[in-house]
């Protein structure tokens, strides 16, 4: 175990740390059947409780590195630490939680037993369960739809499922493959508001991938800029807006226009490369 | 009221089907053109004589065309009279019916699912499930009659061979289409390599196992039928065939009607119960099977 140091100093403990990570694919055949190059000499750290977006083009491997991160896929080379200690591909690691772009709710649980799921590998009682889990429901705002089934639930809604499916377990460590990116603009801003309240009490790690900078501003301490194919990381923002945020108002001040039309220019950059490809 | 006017359409045809059925023959003598030789009674009966006979059959009347339940003793004197009678036949042919739909879904689905998770084992049992796949089943219940005997065993075993291939397929390719997603969210979510079989891919594959659950119980009871019709003791089949070598249309067609009965209430209740397990399921997939 590293040891953490005290509070306030100014090294906090590194969670995640990775390292010249590269990791190529084989094309398909009428496309030549060549490598492609999805992720090449990335590195960055994350720190204990930072909320790090990771930012980029479509196409530019961040979602890769999240991959690699949850163990699963395994790199072609390069470094991931965890704690200081290196990941190894299909051995997902315990404290950490995973949020998937697509629905991945099991259809055939209801709600209650879908956030509950986790807690049910792990053995916990079933009175301890059905506690957790309505507290849980209750923090995502889905009262009285604990017996519902996902099929007749809307998006959004689906999507705070998930996302306590996975937060119920208490990981440390939060990974996010652009959670919401298949909901539209309305329900994605109330979605940006559940999850900053939910992680400003809890201030886990998190990494969050994401294409778009609204969403990056509104909830991350950091943001990594990618490049376009292939992926590397171009800049590292500092996103210092006052916590607790507010996901509406927020978009309204100064410093946030100001930071936006800076990474916007820089996020432009690459967009242009990634369609003059 | 469109509903309304669906019914009332459907008990006229019902009503001219069974007039024509019962009046038509007489009308043969005057006008033959009209009436196919078809309709001859002595192939086909007529409704009032199916029924009088079954009157008889099910022990309600006695043999003199008495109600059984005004004499003493009437009705189980009648059914001790016949070994066969349509209650012991209905009886036996439902509970071997029952038995090769439970047998043949529980193994499909074991083989299926053991099949459909492993490549390896798929590979090498691919040429011999192909093969066996193409022989129409039935064309084995004489050898199967001839291994098992006249007995229940040989009509459960028939029912099985009907049964299982059909759910085995269905639950293999369900084995195969598991989301990948949903295993990987599993995983992430801490699931051994066993909870992972228990939570995700059993239940995912039981979707596609209750799809295959009406059709099942339809096979069961034709395996059964084809059984009991080229040796059995008992069973509905069996009074088929013996009202046939008698040249008595209207007790085959008792018998006919009984086992309409019997299909109809059994896959009313297969689908009742699936319809309850796929309740997850969006409502417009539901009542597809």
């Amino acid at each position: 175990m590293p040891s953490i140091p005290p509070e306030g100093t100014a090294a906090a403990r590194c969670r995640i740390e990775i390292e010249a990570l590269r990791k190529s694919f084989r094309s398909a055949a009428h496309q030549g059947g060549g490598e492609v190059v999805a992720v090449d000499d990335a590195s960055f750290r994350i720190d204990d409780g930072e909320f790090v977006a990771l930012l980029g083009p479509s196409g530019c491997g961040k979602s890769t590195i999240l991959n690699m991160v949850a163990t699963l896929i395994a790199p072609n080379g390069g470094a991931i630490r965890v704690d200081g200690v290196p990941v190894v591909p299909g051995r997902p690691i315990r404290h950490i939680g995973y949020v998937f772009q697509k629905d991945t709710l099991f259809p055939w649980r209801t709600v209650e037993d879908n956030i509950g799921y986790a807690l049910e590998l792990a053995g916990v009682p079933a009175a301890e369960r059905r506690l957790k889990v309505e507290r849980a429901i209750h923090q995502a705002g889905l009262d009285g739809f604990g017996r519902f089934y996902p099929s007749s639930l809307s998006g959004g809604m689906r999507q705070r499922v998930s996302l306590m499916r996975t937060l119920i377990s208490e990981p440390e460590i939060l990974l996010m493959d652009e959670p919401f990116g298949a909901l539209d603009t309305h329900t994605k801003l109330d979605m940006h508001s559940v999850l900053l309240e939910l992680w400003e009490n809890t201030r886990q790690t998190v990494l969050f991938v994401t294409h778009d900078l609204g969403e990056a501003l509104t909830l991350a301490d950091r943001i990594i800029l990618m490049s376009a194919r292939p992926g590397r990381v171009k800049q590292d923002f500092k996103v210092d807006f006052a916590r607790p945020r507010n996901a509406v108002t927020l978009r309204e001040t100064r410093e946030y226009a100001e930071l936006f039309s800076k990474i916007w220019h820089s996020l432009g950059e690459e967009f242009a490369k990634g369609h003059s490809e | 009221m469109r509903r309304l006017s669906t019914l009332a359409w459907q008990i006229a045809i019902g009503l001219a089907a069974l007039a024509v059925w019962e009046w038509g023959w007489d009308l043969h003598a005057t006008v033959p053109w009209l009436v196919p030789e078809l309709l001859d009674p002595y192939f086909v009966s007529k409704p009032s004589m199916i029924f009088s006979h079954f009157l008889r059959m099910s022990c309600l009347v006695s043999s003199d065309d008495q109600w059984t339940w005004d004499m003493a003793g009437g009705f189980a004197k009648c059914m001790a009279r016949s070994e066969n009678n349509l209650w012991i036949a209905t009886w036996v042919t439902l509970q071997n019916t029952l038995w090769g739909f439970a047998t043949g879904v529980s193994s499909g689905f074991a083989l299926g699912l053991l099949l459909g998770r492993s490549d390896r084992l798929s590979e090498i049992f691919y040429p011999y499930i192909t093969a066996f796949n193409s022989i129409p089943r039935i064309a084995l219940a004489p050898i199967i009659i001839l291994a098992f005997g006249i007995g229940d065993a040989s009509k459960i075993v028939t029912a099985w061979l009907v049964v299982v291939f059909l759910v085995f397929f269905n639950t293999f390719e369900g084995a195969r289409s598991v989301d990948r997603d949903h295993i990987n969210a599993s995983r992430l979510l801490g699931a051994s390599e066993w909870q992972v079989t228990r939570t995700v891919i059993v239940p995912s594959t039981m979707a596609w196992l209750f799809a295959s659950l009406s059709p099942a119980i339809s096979f069961s009871l034709i395996g059964v039928i084809v059984g009991e019709f080229i040796g059995a003791e008992h069973g509905i089949g069996r009074m088929i065939i013996e009202a046939g070598a008698r040249g008595e249309a209207a007790g085959m067609m008792v018998a006919v009607f009984v086992l309409a009965i019997v299909g109809v209430i059994l896959s009313s209740i297969v689908r009742r119960i699936q319809a309850y397990l796929l309740r997850w399921r969006p409502a417009q997939a539901t009542g597809a099977t």
